[in-house]
């Protein structure tokens, strides 16, 4: 069977591809524009990589990470590069991410994404350690911007400063999660403008989406509902200032119905289509 | 040194340990406090290793039901805290863990369930490996027999119990009705875990059979394997041997030096 072009990702909607949908989406092939999936589940090879090639065989595929923890203070795990080289090199993935997070400092190991203060010294961590992956892997890293709950009262700049500073040294492109950036206008006051223009549009290779959760007046980046109007509101206004890219349907706990998702896809992609007019 | 570790390590140690967070962290947020914000990290640490734990033992959850799976949880994560970032690591100790954990000491058979579990999580993740034609083995000169080195597929695990894990394990895996008697004193379970294609294989083994793969995984050729296992099951049967576990896809291939 011939791969159909799939090394790059096609600039519509997808969907992130979770175990519940595996069967149903081998099976019925719907129309899917890619799909991304959680490199971890894929380590080690075995069933799940079985499964994962198989979908490649019909899908652009993205590998997104949510271990390596670029801004954790304890060596890039080894292990944990070798075990993502072999999968890049098994799937040959349309792009890879990670989050812009830290998951382990002194002996402690936080299966979390969690924020860290972005100072000079931070940049100059992460960036090493961008480099060091991109090296490993021999292509572009796009790094997310996260949801946090707090701020550091030492922070010398903004994350959108951060990550613009991070993609001019390294050569790494941003995956712009527009829900993490509503979840921290609510949580944080952060200014959704100021982010927008604070990075370079043209670094941008991907957009995440996702639905939040609110505990005690915090709003909890759970993906676990549909993508909230705001965020709708909020994406349309990151299309008008930075254009149409791949655009991602995150929905990590209580997984709908796969129709459920490709109809979150769907408005995604009505989204994309009428941005793309726009720059036409 | 970096001051992002001790800032992290602060970070973390609130999490962890309920440590003090001030003055790192801004302390005045327009919706909810600082101790919310935190509390949703603990959440959020707590559950995601509460739910790699019952995604890899979904037969100790059955057996003990979510709140007492929920304290067990909680107390395996105080002792043996996550050390990957892969969450699939996480969980490998709980066999150690239940035979100490006092709570627990009426289920006698938790812990090498527990064990049998984890061999199927292993295995479901292991290395895949090509099935071994059985034509191609029996293409070998029977004399050259005994020199073959046997390779084992990545999957292949052997757990032992006093107890009768292999007929409790699958009576908790789905499609089972959950009406079933077991005898808890039927004497020495052998369990093979294999995979095949996609899908783990939990299977009983018999004493000379397991024995004879002990010696083949440890590198022996079949020749002395066979010998040793004779020595202490002089009813062995090779031949039966060889169809099983290449048929449970523990045979993988052999060793090609011999054949040339």
């Amino acid at each position: 069977m011939g791969t159909p072009t799939t090394h790059i990702l096609p600039c519509t909607a997808g969907i992130g591809l979770r175990a519940p949908h595996y069967r149903e989406v081998l099976q019925g092939l719907p129309k899917l524009g890619w799909v991304e999936v959680h490199n971890e589940n894929f380590f080690g090879g075995g069933a799940p990589l079985h499964t994962l090639l198989k979908v490649r065989e019909h899908y652009p595929v993205s590998l997104h990470g949510v271990g390596m923890g670029l801004a954790s203070t304890t060596p890039l795990a080894n292990d944990h590069l070798i075990a993502l080289h072999r999968l890049c090199d098994a799937v040959q993935p349309a792009a890879i991410s990670e989050h812009l997070c830290w998951n382990a400092a002194a002996r402690m190991v936080i299966n979390d994404l969690l924020p860290f203060p972005y100072t000079a010294e931070a940049l100059d961590h992460v960036a090493r350690r961008v480099e060091q992956v991109q090296e490993k892997l021999g292509r572009q890293l796009l790094v997310e911007n996260l949801s946090s709950y707090l701020t550091f009262a030492h922070s010398e700049m903004t994350e959108g400063e951060f990550l613009a500073e991070l993609t001019r040294r390294t050569g790494c492109g941003i995956l712009f999660d527009v829900e993490n950036l509503y979840v921290n206008v609510r949580n944080l006051g952060v200014d959704a403008d100021a982010f927008i223009k604070s990075i370079p549009a043209e670094a941008v290779k991907e957009y995440h989406l996702a639905g939040f959760d609110e505990r005690d007046g915090c709003l909890v980046d759970t993906h676990s509902y549909p993508v909230s109007s705001e965020v709708w509101e909020l994406f349309e206004s990151v299309l008008r200032h930075i254009g149409p890219r791949p655009t991602l349907i995150e929905w990590d706990s209580d997984i709908p119905a796969l129709p459920v998702l490709m109809a979150e896809a769907a408005k995604a992609k009505q989204r994309l289509e009428v941005c793309h007019a726009c720059v036409e | 040194m970096l001051a992002l570790s001790d800032d992290l390590t602060v970070f973390g140690s609130a999490i962890v340990r309920g440590e003090a967070v001030s003055p790192l962290v801004d302390t005045v947020y327009p919706h909810y406090s600082v101790a919310t914000a935190i509390d949703i990290y603990r959440n959020n640490y707590c559950g995601n290793l509460h739910d790699a734990l019952a995604s890899a033992y979904p037969v100790i959850y059955q057996l003990v039901g979510d709140d007492f799976f929920r304290f067990l949880a909680r107390q395996f994560i105080a002792q043996y805290p996550s050390c990957s970032a892969n969450l699939h690591h996480f969980g490998a100790e709980l066999a150690d863990f239940l035979t100490t954990f006092e709570p627990a000491q009426k289920l006698v058979y938790l812990a090498d369930v527990a064990a049998l579990e984890w061999a199927c999580h292993r295995a479901y993740f292991a290395d895949d490996a090509v099935m071994l034609d059985i034509n191609k083995l029996a293409q070998i000169p029977p004399e050259q027999y005994s020199d073959l080195i046997m390779r084992i597929h990545p999957a292949s695990q052997v757990v032992r119990s006093r107890y009768p894990i292999n007929a409790i394990w699958h009576a908790h895996q789905s499609g089972e009705n959950g009406d079933f008697h077991i005898e808890l004193d039927s004497g020495t379970n052998i369990v093979l875990v294999s995979r095949i294609a996609d899908v783990v294989q939990v299977n009983e083994l018999e004493e000379d059979c397991a024995a004879w793969l002990h010696e083949i995984q440890a590198g022996r050729a079949m020749g002395v394997a066979t010998d040793l296992t004779l020595e202490r099951f002089p009813d062995f049967d090779l031949h039966a041997a060889l169809l099983n576990l290449v048929r449970q896809n523990i045979l993988i291939d052999f060793n090609p030096g011999v054949i040339t």
